[in-house]
């Protein structure tokens, strides 16, 4: 009894430590769309017929131990075959499982019906990020793992939403129809948020369909639950839903910062300004396999910070940011990054944790390596 | 002929009377149960994709 009620208060603590969604600790979420509800109706009624079986046979296997057991002289009948009860025991199963299909069916049709959204945004799995793109709106941008280092090195208290918080959260209308396409770029991975019921694999080369029309603003979170590599518990799925003309001022301004980005690959940069942006692009990117002081992870992620080979051979540093090292985990960030991120990047590295090399690398000639 | 196919649907189902498989054992043909088998999987195929078509239209 008590090593019982010591595992009932391990797993409410386990189950209570990380609130993912708006669950109870012992149940799923109810959500907040209609295909949430309606998944949360068809668990409930599956778990209570479950319930009323569960009663009936094991009340049946019960009372005959006990109504006629040995003890009381009971004799056992002896018989080969029953016709009629093999039948029946047949037959009931097979039609509580048809009127349990029924209602699974029209739920599962509804979750595939991703025709006439309002809006398309494709999901790209990265590791280990996630990335959403704004189809047909111009906007992309990649969501981050927002948990400061601090705290995963356990050198800061945890806080609130440990491991379940980004940068920047997908952004999303209510009442509309969204319809979500995804897809990764490297391994499986897949997006999931229990509040919405949506949880969808992310394949390379393939692009899967889902939709969720969220009811109440508010943000939601998950996780990617296929096990993708060495940071697989710390890209975290964030969705902020909000008022159409809050979502309608969010994207305009999304909008106008990615001009604005595009317009400054051709200037000139300074040093300082790169080195700005290169130490914020390197926090979220890099620093997950290199370290946040450079110092790497030894053998399979090497160090930066001290690497003279590296500072005197700035094409290589180049080479090796854009297009990754074959044959190493470096991969290649020309599609993950902009010219003027990657610039900054590299500057940052030359000019950080010592090195004094003084390098400027400009987007612009980053931009002509990736456009030639 | 009408007692092969009764075997088979009984064998598709999973339940058959004893004294039905003596009977079948003794008296019947492989061959007679072999070619029903096949020709009622493809009826049991055919609505089982004529109630899929159902649900999914």
């Amino acid at each position: 009894m008590r090593k019982m009620f010591a595992l009932a208060a391990l797993l409410a603590g386990l189950s209570g430590q990380f609130p993912i969604s708006h669950a109870t600790d012992w149940n799923m979420p109810v959500g907040v769309s209609q295909v949430s509800r309606d998944v949360y109706d068809l668990h409930m009624i599956i778990f209570w017929i479950c319930v009323v079986i569960g009663i009936v046979v094991f009340g049946v296997m019960f009372y005959s131990l006990f109504r006629y057991r040995r003890s009381k002289g009971a004799k056992a009948a002896q018989f080969h075959e029953h016709t009629t009860v093999e039948v029946l025991w047949t037959a009931i199963p097979f039609l509580i499982l048809v009127a349990m299909a029924i209602p699974a069916t029209a739920t599962l049709k509804n979750m595939y019906d991703a025709s006439e959204a309002d809006y398309d945004v494709m999901i790209t799995g990265h590791q280990w990020r996630w990335q959403y793109d704004y189809m047909g709106e111009g906007v992309t941008f990649f969501s981050n793992l927002g948990t400061p280092r601090e705290q995963i090195a356990g050198t800061e208290e945890k806080g609130e939403h440990y491991l379940l918080e980004v940068d920047e959260p997908l952004v999303l209308p209510i009442n509309r129809k969204i319809r979500l396409l995804t897809t990764s770029a490297d391994v499986i991975h897949s997006w999931w948020v229990p509040d919405l019921a949506v949880k969808k694999d992310a394949i390379p080369g393939f692009v899967n369909e889902s939709w969720t029309r969220i009811d109440e603003p508010g943000i939601y979170r998950g996780q990617c639950t296929e096990l993708c590599g060495k940071d697989h518990g710390f890209m975290p799925v964030v969705v902020h839903a909000m008022e159409q003309e809050q979502f309608d001022a969010w994207l305009e301004e999304r909008r106008q910062a990615a001009a604005a980005d595009a317009g400054g690959v051709d200037r000139e940069w300074e040093l300082a300004e790169l080195v700005e942006r290169g130490e914020k692009v390197y926090a979220t990117i890099c620093a997950a396999c290199h370290q946040a002081e450079g110092q790497g992870l030894p053998p399979t992620f090497p160090a930066l910070a001290g690497n003279q080979a590296l500072m005197d051979d700035l094409e290589h540093h180049i080479d090796a940011v854009v297009n990754g090292v074959s044959g190493s985990a470096m991969a290649s960030f020309s599609g993950t990054l902009n010219p003027i991120d990657i610039a900054a990047v590299i500057t940052f590295e030359r000019n950080a944790w010592g090195h004094e090399t003084g390098d400027v690398v400009q987007p612009a000639d980053i931009q002509a390596l990736l456009s030639p | 002929m009408w007692d092969v196919v009764k075997s088979v649907l009984a064998a598709f189902f999973g339940v058959q009377q004893d004294q039905r498989r003596r009977k079948d054992f003794e008296q019947g043909k492989p061959g007679a149960f072999i070619i029903v088998g096949i020709l009622l999987a493809l009826v049991m195929v055919a609505i089982v994709f004529a109630i899929a078509r159902m649900a999914a239209g």
